[in-house]
């Protein structure tokens, strides 16, 4: 087997597959690109069995084929190329490869293109068209806020809920959760998956440029997203997410507007001072005052700041976890933002004032960590 | 904080005075449990072995060269386990806050006991006759106000010993104890320690709690407090593992790459099996190398997520590549693994969560 391809063209479809591929793999051949040539048309595959990532690119071939190639060797090869026109020349009796370019030759043993895991067909799928843009923010939005714990593996995952007229998109770790509602995206029915971590960050690193539309199609075990030449398809994960509506609390008496930047630095500061395991911040809102500060009594540090804000409600006090409170206002773009909250063991509701965009609703909610005074 | 009754309680010579017990031609001998005449440390050592010197955690060769009738047995976990489970039934008998330390110590808050006993030194008489009876094995028990003093109280009159520290002698009882003898003072902190001209607990009064914090760091401020009686630890019944860890002392020195990982990839498998016992590994992985000259090093590598059965070998195996001279002879290999889920960590610091 023979095929002559573009040196940058290659390797720029390899980066995008390329993340896929797991450092440790069960199966050696899970560490190499599957490439397939039928009719002048190259595909290639990286897999690690739960996501899959295909894409497609037009070479000069006369015969098919397949052969899988060790990934790491390629890509290592490639990066140290100008563009130019690469053969390269397989000899499918001991499937070693012979890549010739304008500088001189290589070789590399490959593996049986056969023996490459099949990536399982999508039966009876629905069907979801999105803009790249859109669905790269959506996961933008909520991918920070899912959780790591092995025992609840559903909330490793974002949650995405489908209607007729709007997509929802969940995450949560217990402690934060982030709801995210597009009205400008719907399904044909009614449906709902939870989409793992790993194939989200891929796309959130490979949507971004891609700017063009995106067909995502599931069934109850897995999803593809189709955009361009390329496609992914994952498992999802099986089971049930939790009732995340139940613990919006609704009755939120306290509300503080402030904004948002100046809140955002303000406890980047103050949390330099604080706890260096809690991650303390105590956020103290009194008339049109708000004071946050932070304290770590082991070393004897603390740090106290004031910023003016809007404030209705009884004075009260609150402490959160600053890492999460600043990972979530640098999520938001608006100017201000609005802090629901009724007690101070009580989730507090972060919305932004503005919106960024009209089709988009953004709710986040946190927990807080009890204050002992 | 209202004054608590908390009891130490600790087992004489545990894993030695199992082995008397079952097997009388032992006792009255000096013996060691664990390793042999030429390798390994010595686990526990009879009261008769104490008094030439022999130590726990001592290297067997030296054991043996300073009692040469030194009598080594191996180890029998799962009878120490067995015994542990009785006294444990013992303690679970009084109350439900016991904090265990180890096979053989553990930590009673008796403030409030199932059998409303108004004195903690008689619990502690109780709680000694029913170990006695029921595993024919003696206890040390301190009695104190807190942690701290009840741990100092049982080792102050070993074996079948009983102390009370009662707050009006603490003070005393805290100035003229060596800092060696602090709970949460090792060799190394002691050694700093008497550079700065601390040998006793009334030098370390001394010492201002900024001092102890820039010397020591966060431990600082529990020194600080500790030398003034003051320990507000709870006794947690739930205590969370901070690390867990397995490792080996072999035969004959290695001196082969080849050789260290197969003998890693075996340490490696009991790891993973502790591990699955305890349910769950941390984020970082330790491996740490002792030499033929006792010489110890150790190299960690911190990961972003969990690490998996597969992330422990492949893990051990770079750090091993760190590993210098190794010609030169290993007599020790361990892995440990430390720095658990964060997001466990939070609940416990008064992080809140949705109920899911």
């Amino acid at each position: 087997m023979k095929f002559i391809v573009s040196s940058e063209i290659l390797l720029k479809k390899l980066q995008l597959i390329g993340g896929v591929l797991n450092s440790n793999n069960t199966l050696p051949i899970l560490d190499d690109f599957l490439f397939q040539i039928k009719k002048g048309e190259l595909s290639i595959t990286a897999s690690d069995l739960e996501t899959t990532m295909v894409t497609k690119i037009s070479i000069e071939a006369k015969e098919d084929g397949v052969i899988a190639i060790p990934a790491k060797l390629l890509l290592d090869t490639l990066k140290t190329f100008p563009d130019q026109p690469l053969t390269f020349t397989i000899d499918m009796n001991n499937f070693g490869i012979e890549i010739s370019s304008d500088y001189g030759k290589y070789k590399l043993n490959g593996h049986d293109g056969t023996e490459f895991p099949k990536t399982p067909k999508l039966e009876k799928p629905s069907k979801i068209d999105a803009d790249a843009s859109i669905l790269s923010n959506a996961i933008n939005k909520t991918l920070f806020a899912t959780g790591n714990d092995e025992l609840r593996p559903v909330m490793s995952g974002v949650f995405f809920e489908i209607n007729n007229d709007n997509i929802t998109f969940v995450a949560t770790d217990a402690h934060k959760l982030v709801k995210y509602k597009r009205a400008d995206l719907k399904g044909d029915k009614g449906a709902s998956f939870i989409l793992p971590k790993k194939p989200l960050t891929l796309l959130k690193g490979i949507l971004g440029n891609v700017g063009e539309s995106v067909t995502v199609e599931y069934n109850e075990t897995n999803a593809m997203f189709v955009f361009g030449s390329t496609k992914m398809q994952c498992r999802l994960i099986d089971g049930k997410y939790p009732n995340y509506n139940a613990v919006i609390p609704t009755e939120n008496p306290n509300s503080l507007t402030v904004g948002r930047n100046g809140l955002l630095n303000s406890i980047k500061r103050v949390s330099i001072f604080s706890n260096k395991t809690t991650h303390q911040v105590r956020l103290k809102m009194t008339g049109s005052e708000l004071h946050i500060s932070a304290e770590d009594l082991d070393f004897a540090n603390e740090a106290n700041e004031r910023l003016t804000c809007q404030y209705e409600g009884e004075d009260m006090e609150i402490g959160f976890n600053s890492r999460f409170l600043i990972e979530m206002l640098s999520n938001l773009e608006s100017d201000d933002v609005n802090i629901a909250m009724s007690a101070s063991n009580r989730a507090g509701i972060l919305t932004p004032c503005e919106k960024n965009d009209e089709a988009e609703e953004v709710l986040m909610l946190v927990m807080p960590v009890m204050l002992n005074n | 904080m209202p004054n608590r009754k908390i009891l130490h309680i600790d087992m004489d010579a545990f894993y030695a005075s199992v082995e008397q017990r079952d097997n009388p031609e032992l006792i009255g001998k000096p013996i060691a449990v664990g390793g042999n005449r030429e390798r390994g440390v010595v686990a526990a050592a009879s009261y008769e072995a104490r008094k030439y010197g022999v130590k726990s955690a001592m290297a067997s060769s030296l054991a043996y060269q300073k009692c040469p009738q030194l009598i080594f047995i191996k180890p029998r976990f799962e009878a120490y386990k067995e015994v542990s489970k009785q006294i444990r039934e013992v303690f679970e008998e009084y109350t439900h806050l016991v904090e265990p330390l180890s096979l053989d110590e553990a930590y009673l808050d008796v403030t409030e006991n199932n059998f409303d006993i108004e004195f903690a030194m008689d619990v502690a008489t109780e709680i000694k006759e029913k170990i006695k009876a029921k595993t024919g094995l003696t206890a040390s028990a301190g009695i104190s106000y807190n942690k701290f003093l009840a741990k100092i109280a049982s080792d102050y009159n070993k074996p079948d010993g009983f102390y009370v520290i009662t707050p009006s002698m603490a003070e005393d009882f805290i100035e003229k104890l060596p800092i060696e003898k602090f709970f949460g003072v090792g060799k190394v902190t002691a050694k700093k320690m008497h550079l700065k001209g601390i040998f006793r607990g009334k030098d370390l009064k001394k010492k201002t709690e900024l001092q102890l914090t820039r010397w020591f760091g966060k431990s600082g401020k529990y020194y600080y407090n500790i030398v003034r009686g003051i320990d507000n630890r709870l006794v947690n019944p739930n205590r969370i593992r901070k690390s867990l860890g397995a490792e080996r002392t072999y035969e004959k020195d290695i001196t082969t790459k080849e050789e260290m990982i197969l003998n890693i990839d075996s340490i490696a498998d009991i790891l993973i099996k502790r591990i699955k016992n305890s349910g769950g590994a941390g984020k970082s992985l330790t491996l740490k190398v002792k030499y033929g000259d006792f010489k110890q090093i150790t190299r960690s590598k911190t990961l972003q997520e969990i690490l998996s059965d597969a992330d422990i070998k492949k893990v051990a195996i770079q750090l091993l590549e760190l590993i210098p001279n190794i010609e030169k002879g290993i007599r020790l290999i361990g892995l440990q693994t430390a720095n658990f889920e964060q997001e466990n960590n939070d609940t416990f610091l008064g992080q809140l969560q949705f109920e899911f």
